[in-house]
């Protein structure tokens, strides 16, 4: 039976092989390019452009905010799983007093005015004021959620409530760009947002990616300087030198050593600055070496290290600052080695390529401090970055 | 987006034995923390202690 149908499925097959010629197609006479004549074929032609002329702005806002839509919808689940992560750790974690929902809300919806630029003269130290009286206000403000947390658990609320408020802010500028594209029915206005969207998506993507890391106390790809300088510290005797900052005084080569890090394993970059300023007007420093995570460019390789001058040190400028105001006044060379990574390596778990560069940067700041200084002169060694999961 | 692989990431622990220098790859506990001294070394009588955590991602 079966190979009955087959035998005349073949034969059907063959049939209409023979009935259609492929070979013989004349391209001309089916989109009738030598002949004006057929009004069809002409519409076919002209009212496409006659569209695209009238209407391909909106054609293009069309599709575009659909693919701007998809980036919203995204933005919008990372900002509510970011808060209910927030929700869960604190409910699960701590010992909290009250219904936490509340002030939580309260928190993410916190901004900050920068200071007036208009005048750039003093603005640093503004700026400054207005960003550490900020970080005062939230420390005090988590701690009354659970006056029992320890500093490990307030470091990781505060860095899980600075992801939920940044993914909560991103969501709503550019929900707001779009929205106001859409209304004046504006494609010009879309366009900026359509050439930043995959950048913030990149940002967006790699915040929400580090919460698991922040929530169970793991080193950061950025915590690469703090691993250093931490191992170096191991059996020193360790003093707070400013809020959150840990400092380490040893000797290596014949040279003074001061060692600087922010104090883990909480999730905090510390004040590096202002321990700076302390060990400088004590001691006579004759160079600062830095190491710190470095954003890597496109086409670079992750992990590789490289050494260069100035302060390696990121954020919103104003420890950077301090840091070259210091070495300046005191004349002191900076050095720095940065381990390249890209912005989501930087801010989720280590990576096992990062993590297997620390001895050899290890070696390398040996290796500087043999180079650029002699026999009983003192090195400050800073690690700069977020501190998670890495003690000292 | 439909071609796109599932990528996981397998957090692992590496620890190093203070006096042989052995080192052994886990996977990591709650609680692991860098350079703390976790248990005795199956090669000596040394200590093991916490060298590196780190994750490592595969596509699936």
């Amino acid at each position: 039976m079966i190979s009955k149908i087959g035998t005349n499925a073949l034969i059907w097959f063959e049939e209409i092989l023979i009935l259609v010629n492929f070979t013989n197609f004349d391209f001309d006479q089916l989109f009738s390019m030598s002949d004006d004549s057929n009004p069809l074929m002409m519409l076919v032609w002209i009212l496409p452009i006659i569209l695209f002329v009238f209407y391909g702005q909106q054609i293009q806002l069309f599709v575009t905010s659909r693919e701007i839509k998809k980036g919203i919808n995204k933005l919008e689940g990372f900002r509510v799983e970011s808060r209910n992560e927030l929700i869960n750790y604190v409910k699960n974690n701590l010992k909290v007093i009250d219904d936490p929902v509340k002030k939580i809300d309260k928190f993410l919806d916190y901004f900050t005015i920068m200071p007036v630029d208009m005048d750039p003269n003093g603005i640093v130290d503004k700026v400054r004021h207005t960003v550490r009286s900020r970080e005062d206000y939230t420390r005090i403000h988590v701690k009354s959620l659970s006056p029992k947390m320890n500093e490990v658990e307030l470091t990781q609320v505060q860095t899980l409530l600075e992801i939920a408020s940044s993914l909560q802010m991103i969501y709503k500028i550019i929900n707001h760009m779009f929205l106001t594209a859409k209304k004046q029915n504006n494609y010009p206005l879309i366009l900026p947002l359509q050439m930043i969207l995959p950048f913030i998506m990149e940002q967006a993507e790699a915040m929400k990616e580090a919460i698991p890391a922040i929530k169970n106390g793991q080193p950061l790809g950025d915590g690469i300087g703090p691993m250093i300088v931490g191992k170096m510290m191991l059996d020193c005797k360790k003093e707070t030198v400013a809020l959150e900052t840990s400092l380490s005084n040893t000797e290596f080569a014949n040279r003074n050593l001061f060692l600087l890090k922010a104090e883990g394993p909480g999730s905090t970059v510390g004040r590096p600055a202002d321990g700076l300023e302390k060990i400088v007007t004590e001691n006579k420093i004759d160079v600062i070496i830095m190491i710190d995570a470095a954003l890597k460019m496109e086409g670079e390789d992750s992990a590789s290290i490289s050494q260069g001058f100035g302060a390696a040190i990121g954020g919103i400028g104003t420890e950077r600052f301090q840091i070259e105001a210091i070495a300046t006044s005191k004349e002191i060379p900076i050095f720095s080695i940065v381990v390249k990574q890209s912005v989501k390596e930087a801010i989720t778990l280590m990576t096992k390529e990062i993590s297997d560069t620390a001895d050899d940067v290890a070696s390398q700041v040996h290796e500087m401090i043999r180079e650029n200084t002699t026999e009983g002169q003192s090195v400050v060694v800073i690690g700069v970055g977020n501190t998670s999961g890495v003690p000292q | 987006m439909i071609f796109s692989k599932k990528k996981i990431t397998t957090e692992y622990t590496v620890e190093k034995c203070t006096k042989c220098g052995t080192l052994t790859k886990r996977k990591f506990n709650k609680g692991d923390i860098l350079f703390a001294k976790t248990s005795k070394c199956n090669s000596c009588d040394g200590l093991m202690q916490i060298e590196k955590i780190f994750g490592e991602t595969i596509e699936q």
